[in-house]
């Protein structure tokens, strides 16, 4: 019997973080409920920081693993999932 | 006579049998083998040499038989079908019975991964049964696997072991049948603790008619310590330990006198019981244990045939 | 069906980390059910081949393809021409898919992504399990439809041995003693008794011990050549 594992990437060596930097986060949010929250974040007149770019999605459900990776690939340091 | 071994001599002579195990060393010396067999020479009837046990690499049990022969001391030479395809096996058993070696006992053999070389490729050609098959029609038909003759005589008295705990239960006896069947002419068991239990085995083996036409050694290990008996009721399989055994190596002020006590009321629990007709006794790593268990067993003088 | 399991993503590394154009070729039949090698598995492979190579400050183009079948040619036609254009593949197929494509390929080496582990069911999500061993030579009408030869850790044809411990194998309180269940399926199907036979030794021969197998169909093949025929 065989049990898939999960083979995970090797991480980045941990560096020194320089002072003023900021963690691009993306953030997947569903179209019905956090997209919704975010939107009355704004009506409220919450701020958050300029870094994290949400992208909506009808359902979170589709969000496939391709999109997390690509995301990382192309540089972000966190994805957010909310839905 | 089949083999003319000594083991068979005591065995069809109606004697109460005593064979002893040596575990050949992981190393070159005959010494270790020609210690043990001098210790144990005059305290049993025949002596087994292991092969390659739990899978670990030691001097090869034939090569330890042919030690012993020459010290004369009739061996058994143990094969487990582990390591061996059928070509390797036969080509041994000629090899065997030139160098004088009678008795064979057919086994398994625990599994590779137990062993020191996990990584290895196990054989398993044949199976255990199918080895007892296999040297009886070598002896009685002298034929190879394949049909081909062989030239000379194959004397063999052919062995085969018993687990009788092992699950599940109701069919081992059945398996017995089946060694039976095959070929063997004598059974060597797996040591047994729970004589009660033993004993409701040996019925069932009297009710197939068993007893009568195969030689029943029942297996003895003296227990060294408590935590060997722990040991063995935990890990071993096909090994039962009623608590009893382990709370009176618990509670014993000398560990090893109350080991060889336990041993000697199994051994005389056994003689009595019908259908057995001698013990194997397998004194790991104690062998210098096994005259005094012998002695005191009333088992002395071992008849000279 | 064929069960595969990827390999450590260090190996796959060291595999192609000296390449320039790498095509991380899935296989979308069997290793696809077994989240091994389908088209999903590499597209995600090659993400993280890309990020690796990113990392180590290397130029990689790493990319990702799937065709249905990777063990018939008509699957290739169609993307031969894309594959050739890599320096390398990194195949998630089976064994057998490695093989067949290596020998299509021409001069560009085919490298294995997964290791082929057995033939398999699927219990249960996520858990895969070993029931046949190709032996070329089944027996398991006599055993209860289960097999002894993939599934008792010796292969014995006269089991069980003496290390069955409360249904399961000495090698591991994992791994079900295939002839415990054996004899508990004779029994409940009545034919117990046919466990009392001694069953004679096998021949080998048809499994891979005998060498390399083919079979060949000729009323198939036969038609296939004369289709040929007429086509030239």
């Amino acid at each position: 019997m065989v049990k898939a594992e999960e083979k995970v990437l090797s991480v980045e060596e941990p560096r020194e973080i320089s002072s003023g930097w900021e963690p691009n986060i993306l953030a997947f949010a569903c179209h019905y409920c956090a997209f919704a929250a975010a939107d009355l974040a704004g009506v409220m007149r919450l701020s958050y920081p300029p870094t994290v770019k949400v992208i909506r999605l009808p359902c979170t459900g589709k969000l496939d693993y391709i999109h997390i990776l690509h995301a990382f690939e192309r540089g972000v340091d966190g994805a957010f999932v909310a839905g | 006579m089949k083999s003319g071994s000594n083991l068979e001599k005591v065995l069809e002579g109606g004697y109460f049998a005593v064979t002893a195990e040596v575990g050949p060393p992981k190393g070159t010396s005959a010494k270790v083998i020609q210690r043990k067999g001098e210790l144990l020479k005059t305290y049993c009837d025949a002596m087994n040499v292991t092969d390659n046990q739990t899978a670990i690499v030691r001097m090869s049990s034939l090569s330890g038989c042919v030690i012993l022969k020459e010290m004369g001391i009739d061996p058994v030479m143990q094969m487990v079908v582990r390591d061996r395809n059928r070509i390797a096996i036969q080509s041994d058993i000629l090899g065997a019975v030139a160098l004088g070696i009678r008795n064979v006992l057919c086994l398994s053999g625990d599994h590779q991964r137990f062993g020191n070389h996990p990584t290895t490729k196990g054989v398993y050609d044949i199976d255990s049964i199918q080895l007892v098959q296999t040297l009886k029609n070598m002896r009685d038909e002298k034929k190879f696997i394949c049909g081909e003759e062989i030239s000379g005589e194959v004397p063999l008295y052919i062995g085969a072991v018993e687990t009788p705990f092992a699950d599940p239960i109701e069919y081992r006896v059945k398996r017995l049948a089946k060694k039976v069947n095959a070929g063997a002419d004598f059974i060597q068991t797996q040591a047994i603790f729970d004589v009660a239990k033993f004993i409701k085995w040996m019925e069932m083996v009297r009710d197939e008619g068993l007893d009568k036409q195969v030689h029943i050694l029942a297996g003895v290990i003296p227990i060294k310590s408590v935590g060997m008996a722990r040991y063995m009721k935990d890990n071993v399989s096909g090994i039962s330990v009623p608590d009893e055994i382990v709370t009176r190596m618990e509670e014993a002020k000398v560990a090893k006198e109350e080991g060889v006590k336990i041993a000697l009321e199994i051994i005389e629990q056994l003689e009595d019981i019908d259908g057995i007709h001698g013990i194997h006794i397998m004194a790991v790593a104690w062998e210098d244990i096994v005259p005094v268990i012998v002695e005191r067993a009333g088992l002395l003088p071992r008849p000279i045939l | 069906m064929i069960i595969g399991k990827q390999k450590p993503f260090e190996e796959i590394w060291d595999m192609i980390k000296n390449f320039k154009k790498v095509l991380v070729f899935g296989c979308n039949t069997c290793v696809a059910i077994c989240h091994a090698g389908g088209g999903k598995e590499a597209e995600i492979l090659a993400s993280m081949l890309r990020m690796r190579a990113s990392l180590e400050g290397v130029e990689i183009e790493v990319k990702h393809a799937a065709i249905e079948r990777h063990c018939e040619p008509e699957f290739f036609e169609p993307v031969m021409d894309n594959v050739r254009t890599s320096d390398m593949v990194l195949s998630l197929a089976c064994g057998v898919g490695v093989n067949f494509l290596s020998e299509r390929i021409g001069n560009i080496p085919v490298y294995p992504g997964i290791n082929t582990e057995f033939y398999g069911a699927v219990p249960k999500a996520g858990i895969f399990t070993e029931l046949c061993a190709g032996c070329g030579d089944c027996i398991l009408h006599l055993t209860g439809g289960i097999c002894p030869i993939a599934r008792c850790a010796k292969s014995l044809m006269n089991g069980p041995c003496g290390g069955t411990n409360n249904g399961k194998c000495e090698i591991s309180q994992d791994v079900d003693c295939a002839w415990y269940l054996i004899l508990e399926r004779m029994k409940k199907l009545g034919i117990l008794e046919k466990m009392f036979e001694i069953q004679p030794l096998r021949d080998w021969s048809t499994g891979m011990y005998g060498g390399p197998r083919r079979i060949i169909l000729d009323h198939i093949e036969e038609v296939e050549a004369q289709e040929e025929r007429k086509g030239s």
